[in-house]
C-alpha cells in the first residue's frame, strides 16, 4: 500500500438558495442543495483516482472544494496530513503550489487578453518571483510548452488562435509549471474530438510518469476513467456509492446504480444489446433528497428498508466498498 | 431483392461562401437510405456531417450554396423544390429534425401544450377537411404523443413550461413534436450529446422503438461510434466533406476498409488496457479552407504513397455493399493502423 497523499473525510458542500430579498420579504425558507454530502476517499501517491458520475452528482464541486474554490461546511481534506480546510491564507497559498487543477472549460480558464506565454508564466512570476524580462522565465516557458508538445512560438499567440486540444494543453502546461505533486483534472477531454482526446490522454500519462504526479481524474466518460485510473469512485447525488480498485470494481460491480451506469455506456461492436440495464426516471433534485437510499426511486431492486434507512458502506474486501443495504 | 429507398443523395456538393471566398463543405456525397432503416453519420468536428443533415431538410444557412447533385426523397428532388412547397409538403411533415440542445429548440415563454398544439393544428390544416383541428382534439393528440415518448403524467405535465422539464424530457418533447405528423424520415443531429449517459441510453432505445413501430427512417448524426454501433444499421464515416467509408455497421466497425476508420477505432480508450498508449493520429483535422490536395487524409496517414497526394480516391465497393475511398483498399484488404 502506498502513502495517502490526499485524504477526504466526510466532506460536505451545501449551497444555500433563496437568500435573496424576495424570499426574505415573503418569508420563504432556505433551500439547500446537497452538492457534496459526506464523501470519504483517499488518493495514494503516484496513482490516478477516477471519479465518475452523471451531471449534478457533485464530482466537479468536490474537485473545487479540495482547493477551497468553494467553501465546505464540514469534513476534512488532508493533504500530506494537514487539513486544507483549516489552513490560514498563507497555508492555502503554499498548498496551491503543490496542488493544481485543470479546468473543464479549456477556453474559459484562459484569459483571452493574455498570450499563452504570459498565462504559463503567471504561476512562475507569483511563486518563483521571476520577472517578465528574465531570460530564465522565457527558458522555463519554452520548456513547459515543449513538455505539452507545443512549439515555443505558441508563447506569442492568444487563446483564440488555438484549437480546443491546443488550448487544453496550455491549461496543462500552466498546471505543471510549479512541479506540483497533485493535479485535479476536471473533464480534461470534454468537447474534444476522438483523436485529439487520445493525444491528451497519452500526454497526461507521460507527464504522470515523468513528474511523479498524482491525479484526481473527474469525468463522465466511463471508458476513459476505466482506462486511466487505478482506483475509482462512483458518485450519485453527492455521495460515493461504490469505490475500490478499478479492476476490482469492473470485475465485480456491486451497486445497482454502478451496474446500470456502466451498462448504459454505448460500446463499439456490441451491436443492439438486449441485456442493457435501462434506469427508469431521472436523477432526483439534490434539493429535495429522498429519505433512505438516494437511488431508491430509480432502483429496480429496491425494498421497503431502502426507503427508510440510509445504506452504510459495505466492505467487499481489498478496499472495495459499496453503499447498498441489500448486499 | 427490391430495395425501397426513401432517400437517395447523388453527387451532392455544397460550398460555403464567406467574405468572398468559397469553401467546399460537402464534396460529391452519394448514399441512399432504405425505408425503416437507421443510417449513422460519423466523423470529427468540421467533417460536414451537420451540413449534410441540414441540406436534406432544406435548412442550410444562406451562405451555403448547393453546387451540384440531387436529394431524392420519395423520388422527388428536394434541391429543386421551392421553399414554400418544402414547407407545405415536406419539412415538418415527412421529414423532421431533432437537435443537439433541446433547451434552445423550445420557446421558454410558452407552455409545452401551446407549442405542441401549435404544431398539430398547423399539421392538420394540410391533412384534409375530415381532420379535426380544434384545440381540444389537438391537446388530446399531444398528450398521446407525450405518453408515447415516455413522459410520465402527460396530462399534467403538458401544462408545464420548458424550464420545468429536465434535458432528457425536453428531448422527448422534441421527439414527440417530430412525430406529430406521419414522419417518414427523422434527422437526429447528436440527440444525446448534451444528456447524461443513463438518460441518453433511454433516448436511444426510444428512437429505435419508434423507428420500428412507425417504419421511420433515421439519419443519425453522431460523433460517438459506440452509440452508432448500437442504433445504426448502416454507417457512413466522413472526413473533410467526403465520405471515406460506408457499409453495414458491423462491417465498417468490425472490419474497417479505410485507414482513417481503423485509426479512429484504435484511439478509443474503451478498447485499450491501462498503461498502454492510445493511438493518436498525427496532425490535426484539416479546416475546410485548407484541405490538402489528393486524399485529404494523406498527410496524417501512415500508409500514404505518392498517388495519395495527387489523386482524390473514389468511393469504391471494397466488398459486398461495403465502400471505401482509399486507393490502397484492394491491396490491403481489412485495415489496421497499428
Amino acid at each position: 500500500m502506498g502513502l495517502d497523499l490526499i485524504e477526504i473525510k466526510n466532506l460536505k458542500v451545501h449551497f444555500f438558495l433563496g437568500k435573496g430579498l424576495l424570499s426574505k420579504l415573503f418569508g420563504k425558507g432556505l433551500s439547500i442543495v446537497h452538492a457534496v454530502d459526506g464523501v470519504n476517499l483517499s488518493i495514494q501517491k503516484g496513482r490516478t483516482f477516477g471519479l465518475v458520475g452523471e451531471s449534478g452528482c457533485g464530482k466537479s464541486t468536490l474537485g473545487q472544494a479540495i482547493f477551497r474554490l468553494v467553501e465546505s461546511i464540514g469534513g476534512e481534506v488532508l493533504f500530506k496530513g494537514q487539513d486544507v480546510l483549516k489552513m490560514s491564507h498563507k497555508g492555502v497559498r503554499n498548498f496551491r503550489e503543490k496542488a493544481q487543477i485543470i479546468f473543464q472549460d479549456q477556453f474559459g480558464c484562459l484569459n483571452p487578453r493574455m498570450t499563452a506565454g504570459q498565462i504559463i508564466a503567471e504561476p512562475l512570476r507569483i511563486y518563483r518571483s521571476l520577472k517578465n524580462d528574465d531570460g530564465d522565465l522565457h527558458q522555463k516557458v519554452s520548456e513547459l510548452l515543449e513538455a505539452v508538445n507545443l512549439t515555443p512560438e505558441a508563447a506569442l499567440k492568444f487563446p483564440s488562435e488555438f484549437s480546443g486540444g491546443e488550448a487544453r494543453r496550455i491549461g496543462v502546461a500552466r498546471a505543471i509549471a510549479l512541479k506540483p505533486d497533485f493535479i485535479v483534472a476536471d473533464e480534461p477531454t470534454s468537447g474534444l474530438d476522438i483523436s485529439t482526446a487520445a493525444t491528451i490522454l497519452n500526454l497526461m500519462q507521460d507527464l504522470q510518469e515523468r513528474l511523479d504526479l498524482t491525479y484526481l481524474w473527474i469525468s463522465h466518460n466511463i471508458d476513459e476513467v476505466k482506462y486511466m485510473s487505478d482506483d475509482i469512485a462512483v458518485m450519485y447525488l453527492g455521495r460515493v456509492l461504490e469505490t475500490g480498485k478499478t479492476q476490482d470494481v469492473f470485475k465485480n460491480m456491486a451497486h445497482p446504480y454502478a451496474r446500470a451506469l456502466f451498462s448504459a455506456v454505448p460500446k463499439v461492436g456490441a451491436g443492439q444489446r438486449e441485456n442493457k440495464i435501462l434506469l427508469k426516471g431521472e436523477i432526483p433534485s439534490p434539493i429535495n433528497l429522498p429519505s433512505g437510499c438516494r437511488f431508491y426511486s430509480r432502483c429496480s431492486y429496491a425494498e421497503k428498508k431502502c426507503r427508510n434507512e440510509e445504506p452504510q458502506m459495505v466492505d467487499l474486501g481489498s478496499g472495495h466498498y459499496a453503499a447498498c443495504s441489500l448486499l | 431483392m427490391m430495395v425501397d429507398n426513401l432517400l437517395e443523395v447523388n453527387g451532392l456538393t455544397i460550398d460555403y461562401e464567406l467574405s468572398g471566398k468559397s469553401f467546399r463543405a460537402l464534396d460529391a456525397i452519394s448514399f441512399n437510405l432504405e425505408r425503416g432503416c437507421v443510417l449513422g453519420v460519423a466523423g470529427e468536428s468540421g467533417c460536414g456531417k451537420s451540413t449534410l443533415g441540414l441540406s436534406v431538410i432544406g435548412l442550410l444557412p444562406g451562405k451555403a450554396k448547393i453546387r451540384k447533385g440531387e436529394i431524392l426523397f420519395e423520388g422527388r428532388n428536394l434541391v429543386e423544390m421551392k421553399d414554400d412547397q418544402m414547407n407545405r409538403e415536406i419539412r415538418g411533415r415527412k421529414i423532421s429534425m431533432i437537435f443537439q440542445s433541446p433547451q434552445t429548440a423550445l420557446n421558454p415563454v410558452f407552455k409545452i401544450e401551446t407549442q405542441m398544439v401549435d404544431v398539430l393544428r398547423n399539421m392538420a390544416r394540410y391533412q384534409g377537411e375530415n381532420v379535426k383541428n380544434d384545440n381540444v382534439h389537438c391537446r388530446e393528440r399531444a398528450i398521446d404523443l407525450l405518453r408515447e415518448t415516455g413522459i410520465a403524467d402527460p396530462a399534467e405535465r403538458i401544462s408545464n413550461y420548458p424550464f420545468e422539464f429536465s434535458g432528457g424530457m425536453k428531448q422527448r418533447v422534441m421527439i414527440a413534436m417530430a412525430l406529430s405528423s406521419k414522419t417518414s424520415l427523422l434527422i437526429a443531429d447528436e440527440p444525446t450529446t448534451s444528456l447524461d449517459v443513463t438518460i441518453g441510453a433511454q433516448i436511444i432505445v426510444l428512437l429505435k422503438e419508434l423507428s420500428i413501430k412507425h417504419n421511420t427512417s433515421i439519419l443519425y448524426i453522431c460523433h460517438d461510434l459506440g452509440i452508432l454501433s448500437e442504433i445504426a444499421d448502416h454507417i457512413m464515416i466522413m472526413y473533410g466533406g467526403r465520405i471515406f467509408e460506408r457499409g453495414k455497421t458491423l462491417d465498417v466497425l468490425g472490419a474497417p476498409r479505410h485507414p482513417y476508420t481503423a485509426a479512429l477505432l484504435e484511439s478509443l480508450p474503451g478498447r485499450q488496457v491501462r498503461g498502454k498508449h492510445l493511438l493518436s493520429i498525427p496532425g490535426h483535422v484539416p479546416s475546410l479552407d485548407n484541405l490538402p490536395p489528393g486524399c485529404s487524409f494523406h498527410s496524417r496517414c501512415r500508409f500514404a504513397e505518392e498517388i495519395c497526394r495527387r489523386k482524390v480516391p473514389p468511393l469504391v465497393e471494397a466488398s459486398d455493399r461495403h465502400w471505401s475511398a482509399c486507393v490502397l483498399v484492394e491491396r490491403r484488404g481489412r485495415q489496421k493502423w497499428g
